[in-house]
């Protein structure tokens, strides 16, 4: 990591001591290695080393442009890396395409948020089982195939859409719902999925303080019951309330990792590479528009 | 004016066979476009392939006829993998151009001199549907009165396509409601995401495109079986867009959309086509309207259903039976 000193030289070699990036953990849940993807000349993404603690809420942060959904589009198969490699649970994903990375576990949020606006919210979260057989085209037509299993996606969503806040709005087509409640619905609609890894890009942008305090606690509540969570957070005071560790970048590099309190304190790195801190609901708004 | 002969033309060629093989095309269309989100400009692509592999098999190689109508149906599967594979991983942009070159590409090779040995080229292929009409169970002679009489063989022909039409929009039903058809639904408003949440999105493209592929070879099949033969001049690209036509006029994503749509298209292509005949024989057009017009009613009727489906897209974009709202959920 020693060229991260020479190419951002206003970075003091004590802050870097505390917190060097790359740092092993004692049971990771993702490897990666010497990731690179370049954009023309850009260097969206290029890391060495990153690991993902098992069981922990995970934030990274940056300023716009640091390569964070790039980063993110590499490691679920989106997006192709010019190289570098990646294991989850110890399989290898490079080369893996994004339906197989999202079955071995590892499901994503976008951070333009994909709602699926003509079916319905239960719809929505009904395509996101694991466990329908009946959609396979063979046996699409043998409804008492799958019929049962339909009750059991059907209570599943249900109990999710209640946790989300969502419950009234089953059977509104997702067209129709608020940004906010988009944003959850996906969310919520990760979560059917059943992973055992979460990537969540920007989960609170464009939703209202209210609802945000909500989501965060049920991204507790799902770290709780052993989910691992990675989110690209802008929000200063959401990384700080309920991360386990975060991971700094810029410029497509990982500036420094640690403790959320060791990497406030860092105040140089906040300063140089976060900026000041968005106010959570601007940002949704302006890629929207 | 005859405007109970202007009604009864046009409502013959609503009835007609006409209307059943575009009602066809349609549903096949509907579940591309409407249903899977695939931008399909070569529907008449998997008629053609239906009705020469069906007639290929009969008039050329002297096969039975029950072998032929699997044999178009199994090129159109084959034309379907041939289109998609290549070209559904990519933007749906590349699949729209592909499909539209394909299709006119095959309608070139089938009437070129080198393939006349088998297509029959510019000639085409006559005397396949026999076998067809040996099953028809109707007695000889007339049925209907006036301008809806028909022949025992016509009205078979008839009953079959209407059957298939039936069939067919039930089959497709089926399959939108199941899981199956969740996930194609889904992949029509953001292929990304379905994606993201693990399902093979390439592969379900690949099996809308084949089903409706194959619903259009039925088209073309029941096309060759009621003219008793196929020539490559029925399959010019205008073929497609008088589908896409009946497709949108119904509305796009419903079960009768489709069906509807083919019926009044045919309906309201001959009725104009009858009500100009009819002004210029009545003599209520000035003499050099006439002259322009005669021989070309059927072009004038094109350009008008043309004019209509634009003010019908004005008026009522989602077609007759489609829902409004849907229009603005779309992403
Ligand atoms: N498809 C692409 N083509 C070209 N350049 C791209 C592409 N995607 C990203 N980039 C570039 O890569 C860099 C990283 O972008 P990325 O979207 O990953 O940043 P980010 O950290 O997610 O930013 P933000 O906080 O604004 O979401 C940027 O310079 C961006 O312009
Ligand atoms: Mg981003």
């Amino acid at each position: 990591m020693s060229d991260t000193t020479t190419m951002r030289p206003e970075l003091t070699e004590a802050a870097l001591e505390a917190a060097p990036p790359g740092r092993l953990k004692d049971d990771p849940i993702l490897i990666t290695f010497g990731m690179l993807k370049t954009f023309g000349g850009i260097r969206a993404v290029d890391i060495d080393h990153l690991e993902i603690e098992r069981g922990t809420i995970t934030a990274i942060i940056g300023p716009n442009g640091a390569g964070k959904t790039t980063l993110f589009n590499l490691l679920t198969g989106f997006d192709r890396p010019d190289r570098g490699s990646w294991r989850l649970d110890g399989r290898s994903l490079g080369g893996q395409p994004p339906h197989r990375i999202a079955r071995l576990g590892m499901v994503r949020t976008f951070q333009l948020t994909k709602s699926l606006s003509r079916l319905t919210v239960l719809e929505n979260m009904a395509v996101a089982a694991q466990t329908q057989r009946g959609e396979r085209l063979e046996r699409a037509l043998l409804r008492w195939l799958w019929q049962p299993e339909e009750g059991r996606v059907r209570e599943r969503a249900e109990a999710l859409l209640e946790r989300f806040g969502l419950a009234h709005m089953v059977d509104e087509q997702a067209g129709t719902l608020s940004g906010g409640q988009r944003k959850l619905l996906e969310m919520a609609r990760a979560l059917m999925a059943d992973p055992t890894l979460v990537m969540l890009d920007e989960p609170t942008a464009g939703v209202n303080p209210a609802l945000t305090e909500s989501l965060l606690e049920h991204i507790r509540e799902l770290n709780a019951e052993g989910v691992t969570i990675v989110f690209v957070e802008h929000n200063m005071d959401v990384v700080m309330d309920i991360s386990d560790w975060v991971v700094v970048m810029a410029q497509g590099r990982i500036l420094t990792e640690g403790p959320p309190q060791d990497v406030v304190a860092n105040e140089e790195v906040i300063d140089a590479y976060l900026g000041r801190p968005r106010d959570p609901a601007d940002g949704e708004d302006a890629e929207d528009a | 004016m005859e405007f109970d002969v202007i009604f009864g033309n046009a409502a013959r060629a609503g009835l007609g066979p006409q209307a059943a093989i575009f009602a066809l095309a349609a549903i096949g269309l509907n579940l591309h476009f409407g249903y899977a989100g695939l931008l399909n400009f070569g529907q008449v692509g998997f008629m053609m392939l239906g009705a020469y592999g069906t007639a290929i098999m009969v008039a050329t190689w002297g096969g039975s006829l029950w072998l032929g109508i699997p044999f178009g149906l199994g090129l159109c599967v084959a034309f379907a993998l041939a289109l998609g594979i290549p070209t559904l991983r990519l933007r749906s942009d590349y699949f729209a151009i592909t499909t539209i070159a394909a299709a006119e590409i095959l309608r070139l090779l089938i009437r070129s001199s080198p393939a006349t040995d088998i297509t029959g080229g510019p000639f085409g292929l006559q005397a396949i549907a026999n076998s067809f009409f040996d099953l028809n169970f109707l007695p000889d002679g007339r049925f209907g009165w006036g301008t809806f009489s028909y022949s025992s063989n016509q009205l078979w022909v008839m009953i079959v396509a209407w059957i298939l039409v039936v069939l067919c929009s039930a089959l497709v039903l089926a399959l939108i409601r199941s899981p199956w058809g969740r996930v194609v639904r889904a992949i029509r408003e953001d292929e990304d995401a379905v994606l993201s949440l693990g399902k093979n999105t390439v592969a379900y493209k690949l099996q809308a495109l084949v089903i409706g592929g194959v619903i259009g070879g039925l088209a073309g099949v029941i096309d060759a079986l009621q003219q008793s033969g196929v020539g490559s001049e029925n399959f010019e690209p205008q073929v497609t867009f008088f589908a896409w036509a009946a497709l949108i006029l119904g509305g796009l994503a419903t079960t009768v959309g489709p069906v509807v749509g083919a019926v009044l298209f045919w309906f309201l292509r001959e009725g104009v086509e009858s009500f100009i005949r009819e002004l210029s024989e009545q003599g209520w057009l000035p003499d050099i309207l006439a002259d322009f017009l005669d021989g070309a009613e059927g072009a004038i009727s094109i350009a008008l259903m043309g004019v209509g489906l634009v003010a019908l897209m004005a008026l009522r974009p989602q077609g007759i039976f489609g829902r409004r709202r849907d229009l603005h959920l779309g992403t």
